[in-house]
């Protein structure tokens, strides 16, 4: 996935970010429940089916006050990670 | 105010509703009780509803529906899928897909329902059949691919044992052609039906690691298109599995007739009471009920595990195969190399394997 990657990125059926009561972050997969760090949370709520990955980095960039390049190696670290456990949609990601 | 007990309770993250033991297949490792009879009083759907409200108050995030075959109560079933959304719970079936219409499918959609697991007994129906005890391998095999088209994420699982671990690349590959993105293969584990049918279903141990190397390789090959998830037989490795991730920390099963489980094997401790929530709300039974506390923690731990460095990560082993295995259910997992009653896996093993006959599961005349 490049940084300029205009794909939009969206979770796969039978996966849902949820934002718990106590402010963490959990993905609901067909195996369990997974807690999420803060960072990989906060990218994970950003992934709606319209933003591509840079979109998602611009946005934390502005959120976080960081260099969007520093933050766009962590993006597309963890939707690699994602896309490695068959958690995005492939047809988003073309 | 809540005692401090109470308090210290672990959340519960995940529920078990088995809706029914009924079924209309007779796979000789179900893992249901023998005494299935004595669950034919089912809870009605308000209070199953009442169930999944409380489950989700209690911080529960996910309910999975089993059984038995659950689709038995279809309208049931979609109305608590329904109810599970309502509470934003992500919710699972667990079916073995005979009743899997069209129109279910559609309601079950409808309804809100974020996963499907369908069984198969095997790749082919020769095998799958005798296993299932009925013809429905073909009518299963349509199911899973109307169900992966319908677009819901589904995963494949088969439970592994002698007759059928040669068969784990054939059964990948019938993912891989109904366009399944997630494959479940776990070995049999020695509950109820499978415990009793032990010396059929036991694999050699031949058989499990050319089982694994298979798997790897099809991981390797299908990195990033299908998941595989294979849950390895215990009785095989040196340390226990860490059943339900510690007892009472975050599963609980709640039985057809309103019974909760800290495990869905756990009726099988005959000397434990468990509450029913016909008569306490989920909190009560979860936080208060001495079933769940009695496991809780490390505090209940025998040597060797109370100094073992692996007691957070194993928890014990499994109570109830403790139970079945060595007669108390405060032992160590006999399954664990640590055991000073290993022997009772190991000769298991050994000396088991190739029996030729299995009982079928049956409503009457068990055990």
């Amino acid at each position: 996935m490049s940084a300029v990657d205009p794909v939009p990125v969206r979770l796969a059926r039978g996966v849902r970010f949820r934002r718990l009561p106590d402010g963490n972050g959990v993905l609901l997969v067909p195996e369990g429940v997974v807690n999420l760090s803060e960072s990989a949370a906060a990218i994970a709520e950003l992934i709606d089916g319209e933003r591509s990955s840079s979109d998602i980095a611009a946005a934390l960039s502005q959120t976080f006050d960081a260099p969007q390049a520093t933050i766009e190696s962590d993006v597309d670290e963890l939707l690699a990670r994602f896309a490695g456990n068959t958690w995005l949609d492939d047809a988003a990601r073309g | 105010m809540r005692l401090e007990a109470e308090m210290d309770a672990p959340r519960p993250l995940s529920i078990l509703a088995e809706l029914t033991y009924r079924c209309n297949l007779q796979c000789p490792y179900c893992y249901n009780p023998l005494d299935l009879q004595s669950y034919r009083s089912e809870l009605p759907v308000d209070v199953w509803t009442r169930v999944i409200d409380e489950a989700a108050a209690l911080g529960v995030l996910q309910a999975h529906f089993s059984g038995g075959e659950p689709t038995l109560r279809a309208d049931d079933l979609v109305n608590l899928i329904e109810s599970a959304r309502k509470r934003d719970l992500y919710s699972n079936l667990i079916t073995q897909g005979t009743f899997l219409s069209d129109e279910l499918i559609a309601r079950l959609e409808a309804a809100g329902l974020d996963h499907v697991q369908l069984s198969l007994q095997a790749s082919h129906a020769g095998l799958a059949d005798s296993i299932a005890g009925a013809r429905v391998h073909e009518k299963k095999i349509d199911a899973l691919r109307r169900v992966a088209k319908s677009g819901m994420a589904v995963t494949l699982n088969c439970v592994l044992h002698r007759a059928n671990i040669d068969d784990v690349e054939a059964i990948i590959a019938i993912a891989e052609e109904t366009g399944v993105r997630r494959v479940e293969l776990a070995n049999v584990q020695f509950y109820g039906w499978a415990l009793v049918n032990r010396g059929a279903l036991m694999p050699a141990r031949e058989q499990v690691e050319r089982a694994a190397a298979a798997v790897a390789s099809a991981r390797t090959r299908l990195a990033g298109r299908i998941e595989i998830d294979h849950v390895l037989a215990d009785y095989y490795e040196r340390f226990p599995k860490p059943c339900m991730d510690g007892w009472g920390r975050k599963f609980m099963t709640v039985a057809p007739d309103g019974r909760v489980f800290p495990c869905p094997a756990a009726p099988a401790i005959k000397t434990m009471q468990f509450e029913n929530v016909l008569d306490r709300s989920l909190a009560d039974i979860w936080r208060s009920s001495s079933s769940f506390n009695a496991y809780r923690g490390t505090e209940w731990m025998p040597q060797p595990c109370k100094s073992c460095d692996r007691r957070e990560v194993d928890w014990g082993g499994c109570r109830c195969q403790a139970f079945l295995l060595a007669g108390d259910a405060a032992l160590t997992d006999p399954a664990c190399s640590l055991s000073p009653m290993h022997a009772l896996v190991e000769r298991a093993v050994a000396v088991e394997n190739g029996e030729p006959e299995w009982v079928p599961r049956k409503m009457k005349s068990a055990g």
